[in-house]
């Protein structure tokens, strides 16, 4: 017995540094933050508050505005790149075709450029006189150039154009590596049995591949209300704050206005909130039993 | 095992030693720490930091070989992008420390008030170091706080009409015609001007609002009342016209719209746009475009038609501070040496990097009186020198930037539509309820 606890206890020396130090580095921080959002005021002057924080989220066309504009994102582009991931993973796992390694290395590419590399490159495409207006003008189907960037609309779409861009293979490569442990066998019962490629995949590639597109919808939708580098560097929020993420409105809070680092954590503490939410919704619809 | 366990002990201790450093050291605002040393031949450096390594940052080489004090001293320049130091001093000076701070450092006007306001005690006045008499008014007004001066006035962001001559006179004009006029005319001409050329008469970004705040400091105005916190947005006939004049241009078809500052630059250097009324830092950049030579020229900006309009204004500019730590009256001397009091170093700021600063015993000369074949023989600098000292002074605030992007906001709204009164209503009660 006594040769137990003493084995116990030294299993929780091994824990006890990544504990502490998960305690002081995740736990402490998220804890003053906590704190820090009941605060408020200019710079170093902050002053406990209440729930003056909280209630002034409630009225903040910007925050209200942030996160419309990221559920836009949200709904749009979130589906679209799964479905684009999978679409792809399917067709690169196809033993049948040429130069898979090419199109998988091609597919996956804009996954490790650099977040505002690509997206400066982005923001030039799509200017005034940008290539794709002159391919468009070239083309005929546009008599004049469209100002991506300073309509409202059209904005959102190169936002989630660029992010669909740069994430697309990025999920692919989660849903390739699970479609290669999916048993061969069970295609061909399939086939024998006469299912169509079309039912093979739903019925088959798609049950099997449920945890994994369960996983990168969470990481995709955590991605993307964590969304900064792009708004930042392609429109910074605009036109006006038609595009503005939730992530840069904290940025601005702290830094482009006159500091209140204690709204500025309150905001913060929205994302946390809405990941919550949202994470849960959607182990809920997936159905998870386990 | 034992000896494992020991080893994991003193790895403990170490992880919570680390902690409890940063603990100690962590409320003093003062002290301390600095990064003002000494070097063994006992010459004494301090650091400055700055952005734009062709202007602040050859500004700040130029007043380390300027400097003649009784110190043996020079300072240790390190080049940021204005961005990164807005963001290190503030999460530097919120934390209450001062370690790796710097000495000396830029901020732009716009945000002084903020900083000043946000951080009591973190920056050193240097009222007495400096004749506040010396320098253009409007700059010891956004640099003071409390009745002391805390920044040592630098660069003007003195604003003036650029104009290509030769598209005017296109169009049936002469520079005359465009010196000394109120925006109503300015827009009557870039019709005029489209129409003979086919060029727009000026560039606008629309998530910049500069031209909006140039036209305010023209008339004595600002987003503010004078306490510098309360918004005077809904009332305020200088901005009510500054919106109306800014709609009026977007339907006259007479604006090319940018994005970025890259593209503001092409504008005007491929020659897609008549004028550019902005500060006087913008002349490296017209003048980078050789093949120009001769077709520009600079206006006085055009005016309001309120009372209390003036042809001249401001946009940006920036001025030295000192941070309050160890070090402190060496930097100071250092300012008050070279940017305070030295006439032959505002020259050569002008002669070698066309830096026109706001040091009023500093701007006479011949190096001021020079004609630029560029703009057509005009003296320009000389020009924005005496329209420098006219600069209507206004109390920038607090809270410009954050005000800046409700009116560009409320500003897409009234050209969708909205009437300008609604929206500058709306900008109000947002700027009461976010402002505080």
């Amino acid at each position: 017995m006594k040769q137990l606890t003493n084995k116990n206890s030294i299993g929780w020396l091994f824990v006890l540094i990544s504990v502490v130090a998960i305690t002081l580095f995740y736990f402490y921080p998220m804890f003053d933050a906590l704190l820090l959002s009941f605060q408020s005021g200019m710079g170093a002057n902050l002053e406990y508050v209440g729930f003056d924080n909280w209630s002034r989220l409630l009225n903040d066309p910007t925050l209200k505005q942030a996160l419309i504009n990221t559920m836009t994102y949200l709904m749009i582009q979130v589906p679209l790149m799964i479905v684009l991931a999978l679409f792809f993973s399917v067709i690169l796992n196809d033993p049948n075709l040429k130069f898979r390694g090419f199109f998988r290395t091609a597919i996956f590419l804009p996954a490790v450029t650099s977040l505002v590399a690509y997206s400066v490159i982005f923001k030039y495409m799509f200017s005034v006189d940008g290539i794709v207006n002159q391919l468009l003008i070239n083309l005929n189907l546009i008599s004049e150039p469209i100002a991506f960037i300073s309509d409202p609309v059209w904005a959102k779409v190169v936002i989630i154009l660029a992010i669909t861009w740069r994430w697309t293979g990025y999920n692919m490569i989660f849903y390739l590596s699970a479609l290669q442990n999916i048993d061969r066998s069970i295609y061909e019962a399939a086939r024998i049995d006469g299912a169509n490629s079309f039912q093979q995949f739903i019925q088959i590639t798609i049950p099997m591949l449920k945890p994994i597109i369960l996983f990168t919808t969470i990481t995709s939708t955590i991605g993307t209300l964590q969304l900064f580098d792009e708004v930042v560097n392609i429109t910074s929020g605009g036109p006006g704050i038609q595009t503005i993420s939730i992530s840069q409105y904290i940025y601005d809070l702290s830094f482009k206005y006159t500091p209140n680092f204690g709204y500025a954590a309150t905001v913060s503490y929205v994302i946390v909130i809405l990941v919550v939410i949202l994470s849960i919704i959607q182990f809920k619809v997936a159905g998870e039993k386990e | 095992m034992k000896k494992f366990l020991a080893l994991l002990l003193i790895l403990m201790l170490g992880v919570l030693a680390a902690c409890g450093g940063d603990d100690t050291s962590s409320d003093d605002t003062g002290d301390t720490e600095s990064d003002s040393g000494e070097t063994s031949d006992g010459v004494q450096s301090v650091t400055a930091w700055a952005w734009d390594p062709n202007f602040n940052i050859r500004a700040l080489e130029l007043a380390n070989q300027a400097y003649d004090g009784d110190s043996e001293m020079y300072v240790e320049i390190i080049e940021n992008a204005q961005d990164d130091i807005i963001q290190r001093l503030n999460t530097g000076l919120s934390s209450g420390t001062t370690q790796g701070m710097p000495n000396i450092v830029l901020i732009e006007d716009y945000r002084a008030q903020s900083f000043l306001q946000s951080y009591p005690d973190a920056f050193y006045p240097i009222t007495d170091y400096i004749n506040s008499d010396d320098f253009v008014q409007y700059k010891i007004e956004a640099t003071s706080f409390d009745g002391d001066i805390y920044g040592l006035p630098f660069d003007t962001g003195v604003s003036g009409l650029y104009v290509r001559t030769d598209y005017l006179e296109e169009a049936g004009y002469t520079l005359e015609d465009v010196t000394n006029i109120t925006w109503k005319e300015y827009i009557e001409i870039g019709k005029a001007v489209k129409e003979a050329t086919g060029k727009d008469m000026i560039t606008l970004d629309p998530n910049d609002f500069g031209l909006g705040r140039m036209m305010l400091q023209s008339a004595g105005e600002w987003y503010f009342e004078e306490d510098g916190n309360t918004p005077d947005l809904a009332d305020n006939p200088a901005l009510e016209e500054t919106f109306v004049l800014y709609k009026e241009m977007m339907d006259a078809d007479i604006v090319k719209l940018n994005s970025d500052w890259s593209q503001f630059v092409s504008a005007f250097n491929s020659g897609d746009v008549a004028t550019v009324p902005t500060g006087n830092w913008i002349t490296p950049s017209v003048k980078a475009e050789a093949s120009q030579s001769g077709n520009w020229a600079v206006a006085p900006l055009p005016r309001l038609e309120i009372e209390g309009a003036t042809n001249t204004s401001n946009l940006g500019g920036s001025s030295w501070y000192v941070l309050n730590q160890d070090g402190k009256e060496l930097a100071a001397e250092f300012l008050a040496n070279t940017f305070g009091s030295n006439e032959q170093f505002y020259t050569d700021l002008v002669t070698e990097i066309g830096a026109l600063g706001t040091y009023i015993p500093g701007t006479k000369g011949e190096a001021f009186e020079q004609e630029d074949p560029f703009f057509g023989g005009q003296a320009i600098i000389q020009d924005f020198a005496t329209w420098s000292e006219q600069i209507p002074p206004v109390n920038y605030g607090m809270h410009t930037y954050a005000v800046d992007d409700i009116l560009i906001v409320e500003m897409q709204n009234y050209l969708n539509g909205s009437d300008v009164n609604d929206a500058l209503n709306n900008a109000q009660s947002q700027a009461e309820t976010q402002l505080r």
